[in-house]
């Protein structure tokens, strides 16, 4: 799976004249790794571009005076606790506020539900889920609601993503979603990954920014884990 | 690889904003001098702070920067003749917006000059370099779908004619003033002028090429256009494959002087829809979809905010391939001649109230 991300990567940099860079598997998840050695955690979806827009919306002030942010991320057997801390650091980075109470229910590792209160006053909830079947493509949604306005990733009326392309042959019926003409090709779930790592090559400031939230992260999924486990907020 | 010097010039059509952030950004580029058809342009392209100066006269731009090698031609349809004389005089490249010519004298003498130059000279449909219309190529081509045997398409747009007034004059958009039909008040150069991609699309995807085709016009809903704004066509290719064709200006837009968020009166402003009925199967496909959506600011209204939207930088990086290795665009003028051809051809049938056999190669 590297090697091919890391084919596109190099292409990037070719492309764009960037420096060297490699993805790596880490514990967490990918890292990219500097010819200094030091690695960095890769957050795919802080460059992942309905993030990107959706950030845009807020800090161009189309919305005005964000309060809540309505988050759902379900994945057939995925570790719920640790998709929301990724759902939580998205809505950090989005909300530009650092989380300072965290509220959790679980149930087993089929579900787990969150409440998160931001420094800056917003508000965001998060519902995870592991219990899709194991072909079915991972569901999510992500609402952000202000005084002014609502945004969101999905269309309205509708409750679950929508596809570029439907197809009905004798094999079947597919969808298609195709959003990265240079990365034509790659897996769905690899491109993020890919334009992360350029992200982080092209902006090296992004480094350090990227290494503290991943800490947050765990701290989130601790967090998640103590106030189910206790029945109580946590501070942060 | 050396980066091509290059160039853009008019800076009237509505495209030329979206070429910006590519030629800043594509390494294989030294984007050096732009060239506004008049103050006006210029203004407006200042507005956007590319950092790149911009000229008034063409000559003083190339007397400035005279190791140019390629020019973006972003201006109004009646300019693209003489502009590319200019360039085909001094062997300098060319990316010609999307209609090159709807006068096919004049336009079988721009591939003459192109041709003896010998220079590249892409035309600008941005479709092909669409992460969507790429999957819906290799969909096709995969055989999943049999035989193509009809194809419907959107091209349905806001119409831009009140930041980019030459898109409503019959002279600037279309060449000349021809009425739509006997009796009708319009003319041509409106919508249709605007939106060739799904005439040139089907092309690709069936390998075929126009037989036939009926068009007619709707009432306007722009009352003060000179210029058709609705209008459908349906036909048939020589493979005898049926098609229906949107082109029309069917979504309103707040009259901006220069494109801004809040533009779009109906959410989605622009469209591209598909829908390919095979011998095996079907397809629908939205070319530019789905997006974010909001209805904050400026006008709260519910508003698609396009969120994959990188047409331009497959488009650039074929034109620079084109330029430094010798090769030939995909969409050159020959190969757009037929479009065009079909383009008038559904004028020709607005005008008889019949349907017309396109004009063959």
């Amino acid at each position: 799976m590297c090697k091919k991300m890391n084919e596109s990567l190099a292409f990037l940099r070719d492309k764009y004249g960037i420096p060297a860079g490699e993805i790596v598997a880490g514990t967490e998840g990918f890292e990219l790794a500097l010819p200094d050695g030091k690695r960095i955690p890769l957050l795919p979806w802080r460059v992942e571009r309905r993030f990107v827009e959706l950030k845009k919306i807020i800090d161009g002030k189309t919305l005005e005076d964000v309060s809540t942010f309505r988050f759902a991320a379900f994945a057939p057997g995925s570790d719920p606790v640790k998709a929301a801390a990724r759902e939580l650091d998205l809505a950090v980075f989005l909300a530009g506020s650092p989380i300072e109470r965290i509220f959790a229910v679980r149930n087993g590792n089929a579900a787990c539900n969150v409440l998160a209160r931001f420094a800056n006053g917003m508000s965001a909830s998060v519902e995870c889920g592991s219990k899709l079947p194991a072909n079915a493509a991972p569901m999510d949604r992500h609402e952000i609601i202000a005084r002014r306005g609502v945004a969101s990733d999905r269309a309205v009326d509708t409750q679950v993503p929508q596809s570029s392309i439907y197809e009905w042959t004798d094999a079947g019926f597919r969808t298609f979603t195709d959003t990265d003409t240079e990365l034509f090709g790659l897996p769905d779930e690899q491109i993020p990954v890919v334009r992360a790592a350029f992200a982080v090559l092209k902006n090296p400031d992004l480094a350090d920014e990227w290494i503290k939230a991943a800490g947050c992260m765990k701290k989130y999924a601790a967090a998640v884990t103590d106030s189910d486990a206790g029945n109580k907020a946590i501070e942060l | 690889m050396k980066p091509v010097k290059i160039a853009m010039m008019g800076m009237t059509h509505g495209h030329t904003r979206k070429y910006y952030q590519t030629l800043l950004e594509n390494q294989k580029l030294d984007w050096v001098a732009s060239c506004a058809a008049d103050e006006r342009a210029k203004e407006v392209y200042e507005l956007y702070k590319t950092g790149v100066p911009c000229y008034l006269d063409p000559e003083k731009m190339l007397a400035e920067h005279p190791d140019i090698e390629a020019i973006v031609l972003a201006s109004a349809n009646d300019r693209h003749f003489e502009e590319m004389k200019f360039c085909a005089e001094r062997g300098i490249h060319i990316l010609s917006m999307k209609i090159p010519s709807f006068d096919m004298k004049e336009y079988d003498a721009m591939i003459d000059m192109v041709e003896k130059a010998g220079i590249v000279c892409q035309i600008e449909l941005e479709m092909h370099y669409n992460p969507v219309v790429k999957r819906l190529q290799q969909e096709i081509a995969s055989g999943k779908l049999g035989k193509l045997l009809s194809i419907q398409a959107t091209n349905i747009t806001l119409s831009p004619v009140w930041a980019f007034p030459w898109q409503g004059s019959p002279e600037a958009s279309y060449g000349k003033r021809v009425p739509l039909a006997p009796g009708d008040k319009r003319f041509r150069g409106g919508a249709l002028c605007d939106h060739p991609h799904i005439f040139d699309l089907i092309r690709w995807l069936t390998g075929s090429d126009y037989d036939t085709v009926f068009a007619q016009v709707a009432p306007n809903l722009r009352k003060e256009l000179e210029v058709e704004d609705m209008l459908m066509a349906a036909g048939k290719l020589k493979d005898g494959t049926a098609f229906l064709f949107d082109p029309s200006w069917s979504r309103l837009e707040e009259r901006l002087k220069v494109p801004a968020p809040g533009w779009e009166i109906f959410p989605k402003r622009m469209e591209v829809n598909v829908t390919i009925t095979g011998e095996k199967g079907m397809i629908q496909c939205d070319c530019f979809g789905p997006n974010v959506y909001h209805n904050g600011a400026p006008n709260d209204r519910y508003t698609v905010q396009y969120t994959y939207f990188d047409e331009w930088i497959g488009l650039i990086d074929e034109f620079v391939d084109c330029i430094r290795n010798h090769k030939t665009p995909k969409i050159n003028l020959k190969w757009h001649r037929q479009t065009i051809a079909c383009m008038n051809s559904c004028y020709e049938s607005v005008a008889k109230g019949a349907p017309v056999k396109v004009e063959g190669k």
